[in-house]
């Protein structure tokens, strides 16, 4: 019980924590307030508290598909904001004159949307406990490790982007957002299959004995670039879409924005 | 005018028939699954090969469960007492393993398709 509680938590916490910890470093860079941290925990962790409670009615929407779409609605404005944000924060990189306030705020709203998703789940799981006393002890002990862990590498991560040079975190930085916001639309849309909203195919290729989705490796690259190793042809489609999408956009923004020269 | 009414009327009667045949024949199998003690009821199942099914999996346990497979691609809460549907496939032949992600040591299932 405690080794599932650890890897169930670990699962929820490591996405939206490596999520943080880019946004956190890009606030560094900009020297934006830390400030949009604060507010986006609390409506992340009560909005999970919320989801959480309505599950059972959420579940019904829609003939029943309405967990997916509410998760897959997250996920897809995550994805959204998160193009704005790549394309904000090249822009900020190059001149330092824009206006940050918006972009505080984007990045606030991504991290609710992560932790209202991520959030709830581990809300859901860890209500099952709080009438076996002795097991809730085991099952927050396995929370506590979890998160722990999770947020580890969140802050490994901050750190290892804070200390590289200005120029190349930016790069990294974005990269690893790419990826996460494409990661986004697979997962999304595998919650649209799931529903039948999105059709239903045989999988394009079978990459599960090569690296499993269950290994530590396969947990690791479906947090970072959401991994999977039976996607279907729609799937595979929309990831590659979006990843065209928010390259382009990348690269193009910081092509058509002039680099302001430091006086320095 | 009328005559063409009447015959209009016959074409529509004929198309909604048509419709109703094929949205009968578009009819997805459905499975239904029960959880009870963190077991899944039953736990293994057959299905056959390139056909969507719809999962309808009934938790008779008053604690939540997450019902979960690396292999089908599928995730989903089901709290105490709830009913909920996931749809799966169409699968190429092979056994597709499912479990409860909350109390993975005994909830554990097996889909075959063939």
């Amino acid at each position: 019980m405690l080794l599932n509680s650890v890897i169930i938590i670990l699962r929820e916490v490591l996405e939206a924590s490596l999520l943080i910890s880019v946004l956190l470093v890009f606030s560094k860079q900009l020297n934006l307030s830390y400030r949009w941290i604060v507010w986006a925990l609390v409506i992340g962790f009560s909005g999970a508290f919320f989801y959480a409670a309505n599950i059972s009615s959420v579940s019904g929407w829609f003939d029943g598909v309405g967990q997916e779409l509410t998760n897959a609605l997250l996920q897809q404005g995550i994805f959204i904001l998160l193009l704005f944000i790549i394309i904000l924060v090249v822009l900020q990189f190059r001149r330092k004159n824009a206006n940050t306030h918006i972009l505080t705020i984007m990045m606030g709203l991504i991290v609710s949307l992560a932790i209202i998703r991520e959030g709830s789940e581990i809300f859901i799981y860890l209500t099952n406990f709080t009438q076996a006393k002795d097991l809730f002890l085991i099952v927050i002990s396995g929370a506590v490790i979890g998160a722990g862990i999770g947020c580890s590498i969140g802050i490994i991560v901050y750190y290892l982007l804070c200390n590289i040079a200005s120029r190349w975190s930016l790069n990294v930085g974005s990269v690893l957002l790419i990826l996460i916001a494409a990661g986004m639309v697979s997962q999304a849309s595998l919650l649209l299959i799931q529903a039948d909203w999105l059709p239903s195919q045989l999988p394009l290729w079978d990459s599960s004995d090569f690296i499993s989705e269950q290994s530590v490796i396969g947990q690791l690259l479906y947090a970072v670039i959401g991994y999977e190793a039976t996607p279907t042809p729609i799937q595979a489609g929309l990831y590659c879409g979006a990843l065209t999408l928010l390259i382009s956009l990348f690269l193009l923004t910081g092509k058509i924005t002039p680099k302001e020269d430091n006086p320095s | 005018m009328s005559k063409y009414t009447f015959s209009f009327v016959k074409v529509l009667l004929l198309l909604s028939g048509l419709i109703q045949i094929s949205l009968l024949r578009a009819e997805t199998p459905v499975i239904k699954i029960e959880i009870q003690n963190h077991l899944f009821f039953p736990s293994e199942i057959t299905v056959p090969v390139n056909t969507k099914i719809k999962l309808m999996i009934h938790n008779l346990d008053a604690t939540s469960e997450e019902f979960e497979s690396y292999e089908l691609n599928r995730e989903k809460v089901i709290m105490g007492n709830q009913k909920v549907i996931i749809f799966i496939g169409p699968l190429p032949t092979g056994e597709y393993p499912f479990f409860g992600e909350f109390y993975p040591k005994t909830a554990q299932g097996l889909i075959i398709v063939k």
